[in-house]
């Protein structure tokens, strides 16, 4: 959807270094949470909650619905008061509600909120004079790809258009940090593309870029580390890679023999051979090297061929899923 | 540190808007009023209906001479209350519902993420429902004037005073009635019971007798007060002062009760469903 094509060349002179807000030591932090504590009378929301995002870093927070992200992210842009902890955005506290803060963040939010009676040029044109030191309008219709509708009506675009006006709404200020909630929720593949491009050049141009998602392929994608939050903790915190040590986890090895053959024919191996459905076996390792050295000797030895073989780790879905119907709270907390 | 030591967030005056600021209330009151404008069903409700009734009126014996006003041409009552009733449209209804409906589509909640000044929008929204309220008000004494020859005010300054304390008062007791609306759907009915019902015990079809039972009971609404209050700078009878500061304080009351309100009530984000 986003970005016609080339567009990303339009991004090219980079931000100058941010302003020294947020600068710890060496390592500047746009946003820092610690032990950020929530509730609704007796609902606690927010249990515990502690990370901090790296200017310039593209980060993921993934969780299921109820389990504490929505409200951290109304905290962070100062919907709401927090109980306990503390919250630092930009170097700010967003309780406080500074307006200098919010001139240098950008948020789009899940649900769409559009004025009808006004144009997409004039949309935008009213929350760019929100702002200091806007993107030119005719810039951000690009960007977003409404050129062809810039004097349109918002009430006669589609759902799909008043969504990347959206998004351009998020952008209009030419934030440092910017918030996309769930951005691509709806959208077809070919867009969901198309606002991938957009969260890579921005991020490309040294804006910190903070969206919650329920595509892991999304977070895999985007995402420079992910944080994934379960029953108002956070879970698990790190690159989409090595989430949940997925990357360290053992490797499963699966194949089928050709009819005729049985599992008792194959060699002695180092891990028990498991029988799955279809007549698919499995083998799970540490040390797939080794196996598989075992396994394609005795199958070149014996002529046999190793049919659909393939070695797997864990997907981010299933480390995802696991972290997140964890039962025993015990165990979370320790991780 | 805890959320306890952080100061109340987002109290701000008027008095904090730096000077640039009233370029950005000039560019939300241009964008309100595009809006406002565009969007020809509300446009015709709030503008249109205080001049139809006032034709109704002028063409249906509203020109004749009333008892109850002492002798004085009905119509000449009519054009002040009916530009009482425009002031009132526009600020209260217009304004209630518009903000119900904001606030339930999202937008006041994105206008609170986004740096634009809480006393610049209030100023905005303001500015944009004493536009109207003025725009209304000078349609109805040009057709009052040129079609049923109303005899205009001397006293401008009262009329003008009148005006804006209709505004203010109304203003902010739109805002606080929005606060009190759950959703989109209740807002158009509730807002326009309430409205209608007191416009009509406040005397606006008929001009009430003094010390009459309906009479009694409408001073306590603020209604009655506008309506009486711009009606003063057009009793031009002798001896009769144009400067309605009884009402004028009543209005004053009721808006800072309004205020009292609002300031209490008045939340950014939609309600839960």
């Amino acid at each position: 959807m986003l970005l016609l094509g080339g567009a990303p060349a339009r991004f090219a002179p980079a931000r100058p270094a941010a302003g020294p807000a947020g600068t710890i030591g060496a390592v500047a932090a746009a946003v820092e949470v610690d032990h950020l504590h929530k509730r609704y009378g007796p609902l606690e929301a927010v249990v515990d909650v502690s990370f901090a995002v790296e200017e310039g870093e593209v980060f993921a927070l993934l969780g299921p619905n109820g389990a504490g992200k929505t409200t951290t992210l109304e905290i962070l842009w100062g919907l709401r008061q927090r109980d306990g902890g503390s919250v630092r955005v930009l170097g700010h506290d967003p309780a406080r509600h500074e307006r200098a803060v919010r001139e240098r963040v950008g948020v789009v939010l899940q649900e769409l909120a559009l004025e009808p009676m006004l144009t997409v040029r004039e949309v935008l044109a009213r929350n760019a004079s929100f702002y200091p030191h806007p993107r030119p309008v005719d810039e951000v219709i690009e960007l977003v790809g409404l050129s062809e509708k810039a004097d349109a009506r918002v009430r006669s675009l589609s759902g799909g258009q008043q969504r990347r006006l959206d998004v351009g709404l998020g952008i209009v200020g030419d934030p440092e940090l910017v918030f996309l909630d769930e951005p691509t929720t709806g959208f077809d593949p070919s867009a969901r593309r198309g606002a991938w491009e957009l969260v890579r050049a921005l991020s490309g141009e040294g804006t910190t870029v903070i969206l919650t998602t329920h595509y892991m392929d999304e977070a895999e994608a985007l995402a420079d580390r992910v944080g994934v939050i379960a029953a108002g903790r956070i879970v698990a915190l790190s690159s989409p890679a090595t989430l949940g040590g997925r990357d360290t986890s053992e490797a499963h090895v699966r194949f089928r023999l050709p009819p005729g053959h049985d599992p008792s024919e194959l060699p002695s191996l180092p891990v028990p051979v498991r029988r799955l459905a279809g007549g698919v076996l499995e083998l799970a390792s540490n040390d797939e090297v080794h196996l598989l050295h075992v396994l394609t000797g005795w199958a070149e030895a014996t002529a046999t061929p190793l049919l659909g073989l393939t070695v797997e780790r864990m997907t981010l879905e299933d480390v995802y899923l696991r972290l997140t119907t964890d039962p025993a709270p015990a165990d979370r907390s320790a991780r | 540190m805890t959320a306890a030591s952080a100061p109340a967030a987002g109290r701000r005056s008027l008095a904090d808007l730096r000077r640039s600021d009233w370029r950005i209330v000039l560019t939300q009151l241009r964008y309100e009023q595009l809006a406002f404008w565009r969007n020809r069903f509300g446009a015709v409700f709030t503008i249109g209906f205080s001049v139809l009734f006032l034709v109704l009126l002028g063409s249906s014996g509203g020109t004749q001479r009333l008892q109850s006003l002492l002798g004085l041409r009905a119509i000449q009552y009519y054009t002040a209350g009916f530009a009482a009733y425009g002031v009132m449209s526009a600020c209260f209804n217009t304004l209630a519902i518009s903000l119900v409906n904001r606030r339930e589509m999202g937008l006041l909640k994105r206008l609170r993420i986004s740096p634009l000044p809480t006393p610049a929008l209030l100023a905005a929204i303001l500015g944009n429902a004493a536009v109207i309220a003025v725009a209304q008000v000078v349609v109805l004494l040009v057709i009052g004037r040129l079609a049923y020859h109303v005899e205009l005010p001397h006293a401008w300054g009262a009329l003008a005073v009148d005006v804006a304390a209709g505004v203010l008062c109304f203003t902010v007791l739109g805002v606080a009635v929005s606060t009190l609306i759950p959703n989109q759907e209740a807002a158009g009915p509730i807002v326009s019971i309430v409205y209608f019902v007191l416009l009509f015990l406040s005397g606006l079809w008929f001009p009430l007798e003094k010390g009459s039972a309906l009479a009694r009971i409408s001073a306590w609404f603020p209604v009655r007060h506008l309506i009486v209050a711009t009606f003063a700078p057009f009793d031009l009878r002798p001896g009769v002062s144009p400067w309605a500061w009884h009402d004028i304080f009543a209005m004053a009351v009721w808006g800072l009760a309004g205020l009292v309100v609002a300031l209490r009530r008045f939340r950014w984000e939609p309600s839960r469903r």
